[in-house]
């Protein structure tokens, strides 16, 4: 039975790769100017622009961008300066260096990151929770930590 | 690991690389690679172009410049000048422009 188990998970694991062609920036990469696509992106090089995608970004550790992004989820684990705007989850990893506001349904800032700037995290609160604050359904929080 | 600017993907700009560049999707602007450029069927490159070699299965508007080679596949569509000491272009590709090859 728990073999069962285990080979399920280990199915679930290998279909991870989403789509047919996963689109890399690589390490040697530049742009300057504007990216825009509709699916999944990890970037590893240097972008000197706004970056909009309809799925998840992923921020190489060897990654630089300058400008605002708005993605499903973002994974920051290089440097960023700019804005972020998300639906699902924003993870700042450990050894990013982040300047700007985050923006999505949750925010996670891990030890070791470098972060500058206001992370809001819109959320509904579950019924029977949080009394005041959950008028309208809608609780907001901010967290602002600038540091300029 | 090397660039693939996929199929929804769309760059407008100016992209530098010193790694070889796979376009399926969309580049618009300058496109200067220190290495292999591969432009798939499907891909769309309207941007002067420059690489150590370029291939070609989609389109390409902009004039190419490649160290080494240019070739143009079948169903491939160049429209620009190509300056390359090498060039190819296939049965069933579609080109209109100059070719110096630098003799």
């Amino acid at each position: 039975m728990s073999r069962d188990f285990a080979s399920t998970k280990s199915n679930t694991r290998t279909s991870l790769p989403s789509t047919t062609e996963s689109n890399v920036l690589g390490r040697g990469l530049r742009v300057r100017g504007r990216l825009s696509g509709g699916s999944d992106l990890r970037i590893e090089g240097e972008i000197e622009g706004d970056v909009n995608v309809g799925g998840a970004l992923e921020l190489a550790s060897t990654a630089s961008v300058t400008g605002n992004v708005i993605a499903k989820s973002v994974d920051i684990g290089g440097a960023l300066t700019g804005d972020v705007q998300s639906d699902g989850a924003v993870v700042i990893r450990t050894g990013a260096r982040v300047t700007g506001d985050m923006n999505g349904a949750e925010v996670a800032l891990e030890e070791g990151a470098v972060f500058t700037g206001r992370i809001e995290a819109d959320f509904e609160l579950p019924d029977g929770l949080g009394g005041e604050s959950a008028v309208g359904g809608r609780g907001k929080r901010a967290g602002a930590s600038r540091g300029r | 690991m090397a660039t693939v600017i996929g199929q929804d993907i769309t760059i407008e700009g100016e992209i530098t690389s010193d790694e070889a560049v796979v376009v399926a999707g969309t580049v618009r602007g300058k496109l200067n690679v220190d290495g292999p450029v591969t432009i798939e069927a499907g891909g769309v490159v309207e941007a002067d172009v420059g690489a150590s070699t370029l291939s070609v299965g989609g389109t390409v508007t902009g004039n190419v410049v490649a160290s080494e080679r240019v070739d143009l596949l079948a169903g491939g569509r160049l429209v620009g000048d190509v300056k390359a000491a090498r060039l190819t272009i296939a049965d069933g590709a579609v080109f209109k422009g100059n070719v110096d090859m630098d003799v």
